[in-house]
């Protein structure tokens, strides 16, 4: 049995159904994501782990115990919120007290176990400080701290970097990351943003209307999107509607227009000869260079528009009545492309995905 | 408005046009509040003379050393302060709990409900609730005919024209404004800080005492301050439950005034009754203060 385990479970609200049928292993140590837009059901799959909301079905299963009875006290998890429900009436190191307090620690103790996780989280110093006197990214650490100072089974984040800046989400990305390796706590992440689902996680599991679409890697996501919908949802994507010509094991070929191209099957999907299908191929995996007389591409195109973003060039492609979006490092080898200049359009044949 | 529109026309800025519309409100206040208070201060330090109601330009401290030279005048004092104190404690006992359902009822229906059933009181005069409540209170009230039907007492208790009543009545008066100020303050303490609490080992009893009333502390305090300023300056509820038995400042006011024709004398006691009060105020925003990380 996985460390993390939820078996059948869902959780109807009157008549309408946040989770359905869930079922997930998730296994210790791991940095695992809940991917999906609002009201997906990632919160209350949180919710129901963290033991503040009962599923009506299925049961929860953590480090062998079955725990879906258990109120939230009994459950030895760790949560931090959105808002970081810092308490605050009572100073930093009160907060981070909390739990060793609860669990009746001896003074001295929880002394030395406070300090020793106000280091970790780089707060030394801030001990007699109250919530209004932090900024965003010291009461993440300070709702860190409170919460790794129990040294609980799990640990939760539900959407902990939607209330900080763009900088400090960057920064804070990767000093949770770090935190939790260094920690080696089993941790469930709950967020809407792919990307910091693709930069933090071991596993994420994509989730739309209560359902799990797909688990998977970072890279398993992102480059064998099981549906149409996570390939739109996790990054960027050019999604070349056609028409598949032939089937040859994973790999079949798709005419675009009067173009054929080749893409390959993502796992578990079949197509069959004419079939409509849509062909995934993400910006930054799609070359372009200025059409040779001599030379007859598969593909080509003309460039719509130009949008000049200082590390990359984006251009928007023609391609008969469809668009394609293209990313282009800035570098001095790769050329600058004119408006209504004809190109030729080119990716790896395993950069396409043919999308049922 | 067309008026101000026109002046605003004819030169006056955006600014100080602004300032003329509180004009109506300040003017209002100037007289009838800043004035007849003004005078009421001033009279308090007029010699005393029965009858005479105007200022006049001597100043005597006659009032004050009589008001502090008399015991009966400081033990009203005293059970003013006892009796709004003991008002605002009983109120809070009573109305957190009720509070408390009303700010977790997130359904607007029973919600809406809910905050009828606390403000319907308000909607009866006080006069005319303190009649209804004499009823129930009274020697031959319903109380006392149960208590006398389950032979639990002997004779009727004495439940009103006493401390006692004047504490009912108080309280009864007092409750909506000391849930409406808790319910707006419970509200706003986000569901997260519970749910931390638990999930750090806490139990429900434990993460309400230890961090949904702590962080509710704000409204407890001003509730409680409302209340206390309710309950201190309240004439009607002392004359009639306490049927001018309950000597509390605002009832010996009333007598020197309308009784004894002692302007100057009514107005020291309503100076020190106001002292009183503000006093209050200082000690609890000291309070708050503390109490909450300055979050008051």
């Amino acid at each position: 049995m996985a460390y993390v385990e939820f078996s059948t479970i869902s959780k109807h609200f009157g008549n309408s159904v946040a989770v359905a049928d869930l079922d997930l292993q998730i296994e210790q140590g791991e940095f695992f994501s809940l991917l999906g837009p609002s009201g997906c059901g990632k919160s209350t799959t949180l919710r129901m782990l963290a033991g503040f909301v009962k599923p009506t079905t299925g049961t929860i299963h953590v480090n062998g115990r079955d725990v879906t009875a258990l109120p939230p006290e009994a459950r030895d998890i760790g949560i931090v919120f959105q808002n970081y429900a810092i308490f605050p009436h009572m100073t930093v190191f009160d907060n981070i007290a909390f739990g060793l307090v609860e669990r009746k620690l001896p003074r001295a103790e929880i002394k030395q176990k406070v300090d020793a996780a106000l280091a970790e989280v780089g707060m030394t110093g801030f001990e007699d400080r109250y919530e209004r006197e932090l900024s965003g990214g010291q009461k993440q650490r300070v709702a860190l701290a409170r919460v790794l100072v129990i040294e609980p089974e799990i640990l939760l984040l539900d959407e902990p970097l939607s209330a900080l800046d763009k900088k400090m989400r960057e920064e804070m990305k990767f000093w949770i990351k770090n935190i939790q390796r260094s920690v080696g706590i089993t941790t469930i992440y709950v967020t809407h943003d792919q990307s910091e689902a693709l930069t933090m996680s071991d596993r994420i599991a994509v989730m739309d209307q209560g359902r799990v679409l797909q688990i998977g890697t970072p890279v398993e996501i992102y480059e064998q999107p099981a549906s149409r919908f996570i390939a739109e949802f996790i990054g960027e994507s050019n999604l070349l509607n056609g028409t598949v010509k032939e089937v040859d094991g994973a790999v079949s070929s798709i005419r675009i227009g009067t173009a054929t191209v080749t893409g390959r099957l993502t796992q578990n999907s079949s197509v069959s000869k004419d079939q409509d299908v849509a062909l995934l191929v993400r910006p930054e995996m799609i070359r372009l260079h200025a059409l040779d007389a001599d030379e007859q591409p598969k593909l080509t195109g003309t460039v719509a528009e130009t949008i000049y973003q200082g590390s990359v060039v984006r251009y928007r492609i023609q391609i008969a009545d469809q668009d394609l979006m293209v990313e282009v490092a800035n570098r001095p080898d790769l050329p600058r492309l004119d408006m209504a200049e004809e190109v030729a359009v080119f990716w790896d044949a395993d950069s396409g995905v043919v999308m049922a | 408005m067309t008026k101000a529109l026109a002046i605003g026309a004819s030169g006056l800025s955006q600014h100080q046009l602004k300032w003329l519309l509180v004009v109506p409100l300040v003017a209002f206040f100037v007289l009838f509040f800043v004035i007849p208070v003004g005078l009421l201060f001033a009279t308090s330090f007029n010699p005393a003379k029965v009858g005479q109601v105007a200022v006049v330009s001597d100043i005597s401290f006659d009032n004050y050393i009589r008001f502090f030279s008399r015991s009966n005048y400081l033990m009203a004092a005293g059970r003013s302060v006892l009796l709004a104190s003991i008002v605002s404690l009983i109120t809070l006992v009573v109305a957190y709990p009720m509070a408390f359902v009303i700010a977790k009822t997130e359904n607007p229906a029973r919600n809406t409900f809910l905050l009828i059933l606390v403000l319907a009181s308000m909607q009866l005069d006080m006069v005319i609730r303190l009649y209804g409540m004499m009823v129930i209170l009274g020697d031959n009230g319903l109380i006392n005919q149960i208590f006398q039907g389950l032979g639990l007492t002997d004779g009727p208790v004495a439940l009103m024209y006493n401390f006692r009543g004047v504490v009912f009545g108080l309280v009864q008066f007092a409750l909506p404004f000391m849930i409406l100020t808790l319910v707006g303050v419970i509200k706003g303490i986000p569901p997260s800080l519970e749910e931390a609490a638990r999930s750090l080992g806490a139990s429900r009893r434990r993460a309400f005492m230890r961090v949904t009333l702590p962080a509710s502390m704000p409204g407890i305090l001003s509730g409680s301050l409302l209340v206390f300023a309710l309950s201190i300056s309240s004439y009607i509820v002392p004359a009639l439950m306490g049927g001018f038995r309950v000597g509390v400042l605002p009832i010996h006011i009333y007598q020197q005034v309308a009784e004894s024709a002692r302007f100057q004398f009514g107005a020291t006691i309503a100076v020190i009754l106001f002292l009183i009060s503000a006093t209050a105020v200082a000690v609890y925003l000291k309070l708050g203060n503390r109490s909450s990380g300055g979050l008051a």
